[in-house]
């Protein structure tokens, strides 16, 4: 990282949007207590994440790139198991419903498909009800389907009062879920704005005639929005 | 001292282990092949092959002959000296005697003929010595003397001690270690490398918790084996245990705490999957050697035995060892009990401090 400053509002979705390899996820992983900071610092809800990193992680929900889970283990045993950790006790099938799981609560997270698997990794990180849910490419290797699905959800969280930070390289997904983005390239913020700010001052012609939809609307038009997990 | 998320925890790793039937199968059948190895061993050598052509007829080749078959370190085939030759060659007698056809009464010394290979046959100095004894023996009868002295072999602890009493405590507390290094450092570096500690250490959980619930529900599997090898020990291999059950528990748990601790720090130190064999390998091989599993320490080279009764394996077999053999109780072990603690200390404190839970590089 280099030098980089930000700041994230109570109520939005921030997203960090780069190429791979930009420092996306190190970003993430330094607010999140994952990673040392070592120059500088960083703050959540006003508690320092580099000294006061077991509040910090107490009052987050992440869901990480990689998610898998202990063997044998079924979802909802994952979920009470999760809450223990938080020395909480919340109700697996309530958790399952915000996700639309329900139907699995028995399952084994080798069972899902990926699209269940991130909803699922979603569900995890909301077990201490958190005030800022970080995802990190959440909808990366989604077929459409299940990428508007999960839109929806990110959607709704942020509807019922969360704070969302997401790493996104699908510029689609920035425009159309994050009420402010900040463009990363090699270690640093490029640019941070409002997706509508940004087209404004750096897209350099707008188009003549406005197209509604894109490809990806005609195949979800020929495919159904049906999930296909 | 355990709190409820330590408790939570090692019950979910207990379920996961009950869970994989595989292993299950493999961890039950484990100490029964190792006590039917023992039962069928039993420590007593096979008797050896011994291939006997008598080419005299006098009834002292007979008396000699008959005294060498009822040796019971011999199994003795009598035949002609072609065919035996051959059957030593092929491997199916150990060692052949021929007594010559001169073998009588004479006044010069009769010469009896041993053939072996040597290069094939580990005991060719006990068949020697045996051979040796009945000779001497018959040459007794002969001369109608009395044996002057006899020597008389007796335990200054005045109990049956053999050779697998002596072993098992070893073998036990070898294999303690080699379960707990499995159960901690393996699973560590598996759920490093699957980016579950990750995940897991996003929360606010501690590594000592982690530690403290994994030593948990490992010791309750590594007690249910201990006790089937202990339980079939007792009943098929008549081992006697002089000490209590309590104490030999007692220090059964604390190894496993302390070969745990171990296996986690292996676990932190081993970057990859590939790099843990010999890490693991690198640390439980030369304690089999050095910590009395198979013979005592003292017989080690002087500047060696220090060493070797300060590593970990020394102390829990000389422990089990005392219990096992001695009667001693858990409490009175004096040296070995500050090595217990000792190690107990290092081997938390380590584990603890440089557990790794960070995804290591791919």
């Amino acid at each position: 990282m280099d030098g980089i400053s930000f700041s994230i509002k109570i109520g939005e979705i921030y997203g960090l949007l780069g190429p791979n390899g930009a420092g996306k996820t190190s970003t993430l992983e330094m607010l999140e207590g994952l990673n040392d900071i070592d120059g500088g610092s960083a703050s959540i809800d006003g508690l320092d994440v580099s000294t006061r990193t077991h509040e910090v992680k107490k009052i987050i929900g992440v869901q990480l790139q990689a998610n898998e889970y202990f063997d044998r283990m079924s979802l909802s045993e994952l979920l009470v198991l999760f809450g223990k950790l938080y020395a909480q006790s919340p109700n697996p099938i309530e958790l399952l419903k915000r996700v639309n799981l329900e139907d699995k609560a028995s399952a084994k997270p080798a069972e899902l498909s990926g699209g269940q698997k991130q909803r699922f990794s979603i569900a995890c990180a909301l077990v201490n009800d958190p005030k800022v849910l970080f995802l990190d490419e959440p909808t990366t290797g989604l077929d459409p389907q299940a990428k508007r699905n999960l839109w929806q959800l990110v959607r709704d969280l942020n509807d019922s009062g969360m704070t969302i930070v997401l790493t996104t390289h699908n510029m689609e997904e920035a425009e159309y879920l994050c009420d402010r983005i900040a463009i990363m390239d090699q270690g640093k913020i490029i640019a941070e704005d409002t997706p509508q700010n940004l087209i404004l001052e750096h897209a350099s012609e707008p188009p003549k005639a406005k197209l509604h939809g894109n490809i990806e609307d005609v195949f979800l038009a020929l495919t159904g929005h049906e999930l296909r997990d | 001292m355990i709190t409820p998320l330590q408790f939570h925890l090692a019950t979910v790793f207990l379920k996961i282990f009950l869970r994989d039937r595989q292993s299950i199968v493999f961890t039950l059948l484990f100490p029964l092949i190792f006590t039917g190895v023992f039962l069928f061993s039993d420590g007593e050598p096979d008797p050896i092959k011994l291939g006997l052509v008598n080419q005299s007829q006098s009834t002292l080749a007979a008396n000699f002959s008959d005294l060498v078959a009822q040796e019971p370190l011999f199994n003795v085939t009598e035949g002609g000296l072609v065919e035996l030759k051959q059957e030593l060659i092929n491997g199916d007698q150990t060692a052949l005697i021929v007594i010559p056809t001169n073998f009588e009464d004479a006044k010069e010394p009769s010469k009896i003929t041993l053939l072996l290979d040597a290069a094939q046959v580990r005991q060719a100095d006990a068949i020697a010595k045996t051979l040796n004894n009945s000779l001497i023996s018959i040459e007794r009868d002969i001369r109608e003397i009395e044996p002057m002295f006899s020597l008389e072999v007796e335990d200054i602890q005045a109990r049956p001690q053999r050779y697998i009493d002596f072993l098992l405590p070893g073998i036990l507390a070898y294999m303690l270690m080699n379960l707990c290094i499995a159960g901690s450092g393996f699973n560590v570096v598996e759920y490093r490398r699957r980016g579950i500690l990750k995940r897991l250490f996003v929360t606010p959980i501690q590594a000592k918790d982690f530690i403290v619930a994994i030593i948990l529900s490992r010791m309750v599997i590594i007690l249910t084996q201990i006790s089937v090898i202990l339980g079939l020990a007792l009943m098929l291999l008549n081992i006697k245990i002089a000490g209590s059950l309590l104490s030999l528990y007692g220090m059964v748990i604390l190894g496993t705490f302390i070969f745990l601790c171990i296996g986690f720090f292996l676990g932190s130190l081993a970057k990859t999957q590939e790099a843990i064999r010999p890490i693991v390998a690198l640390t439980t091989f030369p304690q089999l050697i050095l910590s009395g599993v198979f013979f005592p320490i003292t017989s080690l080279h002087e500047l060696l035995q220090p060493i070797a009764q300060a590593l970990p394996l020394s102390v829990v077999v000389s422990g089990l060892r005392g219990i096992s053999n001695d009667g001693a109780s858990l409490l009175a072990l004096n040296s070995t009990a500050l090595g217990l603690v000792v190690w107990m200390a290092i081997s938390f404190f380590v584990a603890v401090k440089y557990f790794v839970w960070k995804e290591v590089a791919n």
